[in-house]
């Protein structure tokens, strides 16, 4: 490999590890309320038809961008109703949000008498500098010449980091997730809590669901974030559930994605690898990276919310 | 809190009616919220559904296929009810599943054109079983001796699994690919003595085979005295724990019964049905569906087979609906749609509503609004 391959590798994995960024973020914040929602892949893949007929529609990239997390959001309400008010299985009501937001999304994509399928986006997110400064060797490509969302991810990321650990509400939201009856004997209203912050991580899925359908791969397919949502929720653990700390897990994903892509380039032997094989990489990381990092003893060292998928009654105090 | 309008209380059991309205109300309401979509995009929700019923019913190979749609799904439906209801969360049915399909399509190519049906069929369908178990052990592993979360490693195990049967008939001139078609790869198909006999139009008798492993499923949960240990554990590993039974052999000897199952699925739909390792026939989220099928037959060995008729009508119904321009995912969002009004129907059964009662006890403290 040589250096401008690795450049590239790294230009690619930073852009593939962005909607991760956002869906990682968004799951944290969920999370730290106490509520797991495995409707991830579901929010984002409606998110992305979303944002992709907004932009379809008006030609506008940011109505595009503001529709997909309204849209994630509202997805995620159901979520937020069965697993707050109705107190059902968490896990379950994930996984049906997941299951109706594919059937939704796919839908959508095709319904109508002009179904938006195989059209190419009439707008794509673009390098937010070109030529200058972003021609410059390594920062140039590494750090400058990708589009606003990549840099909209460090700001959430950022965000959410302060807002977690230096804020009044980050310090209820924690509360709220670790011990939520001594939160409400607090004063701190724990299913507003929760509502709200599932519908936060409905709104970044969202959010990071239109990445793909307005940047990554911009013409409507019927499935064009491919797991990602499941990375997702995967990387909230290895993050320990620090936003800062999802920046780099999902940047080391989109580099375990994009793998495959610079070994089929870089010539023989490596190009004979079959690419079935390396697509199983970000997955076999996962997997191994949740046994080192939860077996035993570190699990307790790994920070999760005390009282996360336990549905809390107010009867129960 | 004074303007209550319901009071929620927790039901001790409830009515056989009740379990039984819950479900149905819920595949009601999911055809309405359908409706709406359907609606909002142009098309008559019910010419669709009208559509719909007369594709998975309306004539004899209409109703061979929905039959032939509905045996994996019994399986699969099996396997997540049986672990859900110990709290194992198996999401990995999809990856066990697939590899069940591997290891019966393998033993299958492997034993050849010389053995009879009656030793090819039981091995391969064994095979397929031991295949999800293989694949289930993975998760179980780590989660029964490191306390690894079984959600992550299970849904992980999907997508390897997933790129594994790619590698096989894709990616490698494995013994799984078909050595006669060089142009677009295919599955190499198993030998005539390794299909399962056909006997109306082309449902074979892997239904019968299913029945029959759902009903061992239920008389292994709700008969014995293993099954009766894995329902305590269930229902409090602590109260498990203090009454001596050992939680994590229960809970890894269901784990592998729960892979197994959804490994049964993939071998009877390769010995059925497919007759190959054939991706594009295989990969059709079964595992997935098999949790819609648990939920709304409340994790039930029994119910699952009905509800399993109906979602692999829904599956046999949607192709057709290509030919009225309405898209195929029209099920996946009703079946998607069903699994959410069975999961908020949970509350109706396990909680009452009453209208506040002034006049006689006071309001319990602390209780919910609905």
């Amino acid at each position: 490999m040589n250096e401008s391959q690795l450049i590239l590798t790294i230009f690619a994995a930073i852009g593939l590890g962005t909607p991760l960024i956002f869906a990682t973020v968004g799951e944290i914040i969920t999370e730290r309320a106490g509520i797991l929602n495995l409707g991830v892949q579901g929010m984002m893949l409606v998110g992305a038809v979303a944002g992709f007929w907004a932009t379809f529609k008006t030609g506008s990239l940011t109505l595009g961008v503001v529709v997909a997390v309204i849209a994630g959001a509202a997805l995620s309400v159901i979520h937020a109703y069965a697993s707050i008010t109705l107190r059902v299985s968490q896990i379950v009501s994930g996984l049906a949000l997941t299951l109706f937001g594919t059937g939704l999304a796919s839908f959508l994509g095709r319904a109508g008498s002009e179904p938006l399928v195989g059209n190419p986006s009439r707008k794509v997110f673009e390098p937010l500098i070109s030529g200058g400064i972003a021609d410059w060797p390594l920062v140039g490509p590494l750090l400058l010449g990708h589009d606003i969302l990549v840099y909209l991810a460090w700001v959430v990321a950022a965000g959410a980091s302060y807002y977690l650990f230096r804020t009044r509400m980050g310090l209820s939201l924690r509360a709220v997730g670790e011990d939520p009856a001594s939160a409400e004997s607090a004063g701190v209203n724990v299913a507003w809590v929760r509502y709200a912050h599932v519908m936060a991580g409905g709104a970044l899925a969202g959010l990071g669901g239109a990445y793909f359908s307005l940047a990554l791969v911009p013409t409507w397919q019927d499935d064009p974030i491919g797991a990602a949502g499941w990375i997702a929720i995967a990387l909230v653990i290895l993050a320990s559930w620090r936003p800062g700390r999802a920046v780099f897990a999902a940047y080391l994903f989109g580099a375990a994605e994009r793998v495959q892509f610079t070994l089929q380039t870089i010539g023989e032997p490596w190009s004979n690898i079959p690419s079935t094989l390396l697509a199983m990489l970000p997955f076999l990381l996962a997997i191994i990276a949740m046994i080192v990092l939860t077996s035993g003893k570190r699990a307790r060292f790994l920070g999760a919310p005390a009282a996360l998928g336990i549905p809390y009654f107010r009867e129960q105090r | 809190m004074t303007t209550r309008r319901f009071i929620v209380e927790p039901r001790g059991l409830a009515s056989p009616q009740l379990t039984l309205l819950v479900p149905v109300a819920s595949v009601i309401a999911a055809l309405v919220v359908g409706g709406v979509f359907l609606l909002l995009t142009g098309e008559n929700p019910l010419s669709v559904y009208a559509k719909m019923v007369d594709a998975a019913f309306g004539s004899s190979r209409g109703v061979s296929e929905t039959l032939i749609s509905a045996t994996p799904l019994i399986l699969t439906g099996v396997a997540a009810a049986v672990a859900f209801k110990m709290l194992v969360w198996n999401i990995g049915a999809e990856g066990q599943f697939l590899m069940g399909a591997v290891f019966a399509a393998g033993v299958a190519i492997w034993l050849g054109d010389g053995a009879p049906p009656a030793v090819a069929l039981p091995i391969m369908i064994i095979a397929g079983g031991l295949g999800g178990a293989v694949w289930a052990a993975g998760s179980a592993i780590p989660r029964v001796y490191m306390g690894t979360n079984e959600i992550i490693t299970t849904l992980m195990l999907n997508f390897i699994a997933l790129n594994f049967m790619n590698y096989l008939i894709f990616g490698s001139g494995s013994p799984w690919r078909d050595p006669a078609v060089s142009t677009f790869p295919q599955g190499r198909p198993v030998p005539e003595g390794a299909r399962l006999p056909e006997f109306f139009n082309r449902l074979d008798i892997g239904i019968f085979v299913a029945i029959a492993l759902a009903a061992v499923a239920w008389y292994l949960i709700g008969k014995t005295r293993w099954g009766f240990a894995v329902r305590i554990v269930g229902d409090s590993a602590e109260t498990a724990h203090y009454s001596g039974i050992g939680v994590n052999q229960k809970i890894l000897s269901v784990f592998l019964l729960s892979g197994a199952f959804a490994g049964f699925a993939g071998g009877l739909f390769v010995s059925g049905p497919v007759g190959a390792l054939d991706p594009r026939s295989l990969d059709l989220g079964l595992g997935f569906t098999g949790i819609i099928v648990a939920a709304l037959a409340r994790l039930n060995p029994l119910a699952v087979i009905p509800v399993a008729v109906l979602m692999g009508a829904l599956n046999n119904a949607g192709p057709s609906l290509q030919s009225i321009g309405v898209p195929t995912a029209t099920v996946t969002m009703l079946q998607g749609a069903i699994l959410i009004f069975a999961v908020a129907g949970e509350f109706f059964i396990g909680n009452r509503l009453r209208r506040p009662d002034r006049a006689s006890s006071p309001v319990p403290e602390g209780a919910e609004a609905a």
